[in-house]
Parts: structure tokens; sequence; C-alpha cells
């Protein structure tokens, strides 16, 4: 007989010294709120959400104070800040769609599978608003310079003669370290938040996946 | 939630609270951490107790939300064993002669188990709780092949921790 079998055979026999919960205790524990990885995926999942619209929200006002927008030309402006939004509206119908078929019940490899999915789908949605904010951002520098009277006024100066091009290079590259930087550090942010969330889950999927082999 | 679905669902709870001690005895390494999984197990069984339908027995259910909320749900890591807890463990053993011998060998048994990772433990405890390989692979989402190599891979382990 194989070892596992001995303790088989005792298994249903053990006992320690902790305790059994009465009815009472036990109705007691329903009020509680869960502290598992899921509701925290949601609360992370509805911070992203708000941040990045409130983001929108509020350089759109900026915009409107400084002029940007008649700078930019209103059909680029207003076109892409309707994207965004469309694109943000999908990512939370997606979001959710994929969270309401977390269901404790289902068998564990497809339950691990829905949270890394849905863990997946807040990644794009990250990469997706550094993307829009970098493109935009680049594309609203060529179309602002030009239109820009500080811009044209330092550019007219005599010795500025000849550099145009090189201006607009330095403008760009500088705006598109800026981005580089941003992104970075929210990669960190975010290696470090689901790393911490979801490290355990993901050596578990992992382990899993392995036997499947 | 009704009171009747309340109350329902304590009597089953109540009646079955020995399957979840069990496995918070597994995944965890003391009696704080233990009360904090069984809670959430309760939680997420009482979450979940609306859309059980009774297509299978109460306990089969539990066995399904209690490991997933242990491996997958439950944050605190699980990795640390401490050799002084597992010993609190305790097996009732009929055949008074051999007492002493049987539950050291059960003991070091136990405390080999609860070296294995996560996954492994899922495995073992529902061949313990006397499950088929049908009913493990249900209820891990892998093949019934995988679960009996994996099963044998397990033996095989186990008895490398105890006769190193």
């Amino acid at each position: 007989m194989d070892q596992l079998d001995i303790l088989k055979q005792n298994w249903q026999s053990q006992t320690d010294n902790s305790p059994r919960f009465t009815k009472e205790q036990l109705t007691g524990l329903l009020a509680r709120t869960s502290s598992g990885i899921v509701k925290w995926l949601l609360i992370i999942a509805m911070i992203e959400f708000v941040v990045f619209i409130v983001l929108g929200l509020v350089s759109h006002l900026a915009n409107q104070e400084n002029h940007t927008i008649e700078m930019m030309g209103a059909p680029f402006y207003y076109g892409s800040m309707i994207f965004h939004y469309v694109v943000i509206i999908t990512f939370i119908y997606v979001f959710y769609s994929n969270y309401k078929h977390i269901s404790i019940s289902q068998p564990t490899s497809s339950l691990m599978n829905k949270i890394l999915k849905t863990r997946r789908t807040m990644k794009w949605y990250i990469w997706y608003n550094l993307t829009y904010m970098m493109l935009v951002g680049m594309i609203a520098t060529v179309l602002v310079i030009p239109n820009d009277p500080k811009v044209t006024e330092l550019l007219a100066s005599p010795e500025m003669a000849g550099h145009e091009t090189a201006f607009y290079l330095m403008a760009l590259g500088a705006s598109f370290i800026v981005f580089l930087i941003i992104c970075v550090v929210m990669y960190l942010i975010y290696q470090l938040i689901y790393g911490i969330l979801l490290r355990k889950l993901q050596r578990n999927y992992n382990e899993l996946k392995r036997m499947e082999i | 939630m009704s009171k009747q679905l309340e109350e329902e669902f304590i009597k089953q709870l109540d009646e079955n609270q020995n399957i979840v001690h069990k496995i918070c005895r597994l995944y965890t390494n003391d009696q704080h951490a233990h009360k904090d999984l069984f809670q959430e197990v309760t939680v997420q069984l009482w979450r979940a107790y609306p859309k059980f339908r009774g297509d299978s027995k109460f306990s089969t259910w539990m066995y399904r939300v209690a490991l997933n909320t242990a491996i997958t749900l439950y944050r605190k890591s699980t990795r640390r064993v401490t050799t002084q807890d597992y010993e609190s463990v305790q097996f009732k053993i009929e055949d008074q002669n051999e007492e002493d011998e049987q539950m050291e060998q059960l003991t070091l048994l136990y405390g080999a188990v609860k070296q294995l990772n996560d996954i492994e433990k899922a495995l073992v405890f529902l061949y313990l709780e006397d499950k088929n390989y049908r009913e493990i692979a249900e209820t891990m989402g892998i093949s019934e092949v995988n679960a009996r190599v994996k099963m044998n891979r397990i033996k095989t382990k186990l008895t490398n921790i105890i006769n190193p």
C-alpha cells in the first residue's frame, strides 16, 4: 500500500485545536466583505477608468483656456477626443463582460484564466492610454507649433534663421522622451501592483499549465 | 437575500464546515490565517450560493469554491511552513498497540503534504477525500489523464520528502 493511502485511511479522523464555528458565528461571517483578489481587480480597474477619463476632461478644459483647440484645428481635436472616449467605453464594456464571467464555482483552471484575461484587458487599457497620449501629443505638437504666436516670434528672430527643422525635431524629441519616462514609471507601478496581487495566482496557473504538457 | 435562503445556507455550511476546516488546515500555518481563509471561503460560498442550483451535491460544489478560494482568490502567500504548526493536527488511531508508531508516520506524511505547492495540495486533498480521478479532473479543470499522471508524480515526490 502506498504512503498516501495510509493517510487516506485516517484522513477523516483528523482534528486540531482550531474551533468549530457555531451557527451564530457562521451567520456573522456572512456579513463580512471579501478580501479576495477579484475585488481588488475591480477596485484597481475603476480607479484606472476614472483616472484617464478625468485626465481627458481636465486637459480639455485646459485646452479651452489657452486656445490650443484653434491652433490644433477643431476637426483633429474633437475627432481624437471622440475616438478616445469610444475606445474607453469599449474597454469598460470588455472589462465588465470579462468580470461578470468570473465565477468562483467554475473549474480552477478556467477561473484562473478568466481572472488573468480580465487583468490583460486592463493592461491593454493602460497601453492604449499611453500610446494615445504619446501619438496625440506628438501630432498636436506638430500642429500647434506653426500656429503658436510665441513660437512664430521665436523662429522669426535672426539667431533661429535656418534652424527651424532642428527646432521641430528637438520639440518632438523632448515630448517623446517625456512620454517615454511616463511609460516606464507607469510600467513599474503596474508591475508592482499586479505583481503583489497576482503573483500567487500566476504561479499556480503556470503549475496547472505545466501539468497539461 | 431572504432569511430563508440564509437559514438554508447556514444549515448546509454548518453540516459541512469540516471540509472547509480541512482545507484551511492544509493551506495555512497558523490559527489566525486559518480563520482568515475560513472567513473568505464563507463569503465566497455565500455570494455564489444563489447560483447553486443543486444539480450537484452541496459538498461537491463546496469543494470547488473552497479550493478555488484557497488557490486563486486568497492573497496571502502559503509557502512558508513552520514545523510546530502542523504537529497540532491529530489523528484518531483505532489500534491502540500501534498507536505511537502510526501516529508518527501520519504526522510525517501530513507534514510532507504541507510542503507541496498549492496545486499539488488540491489534488492530494481531493484524493484523500476519496474523490475519483474524474471528479478531481473536473474540479481542477484538467484532463483525467493529466490528473492521474500528476497524482503519481506527487506520490513519488511525497516518498522523496519522507525518505530523502
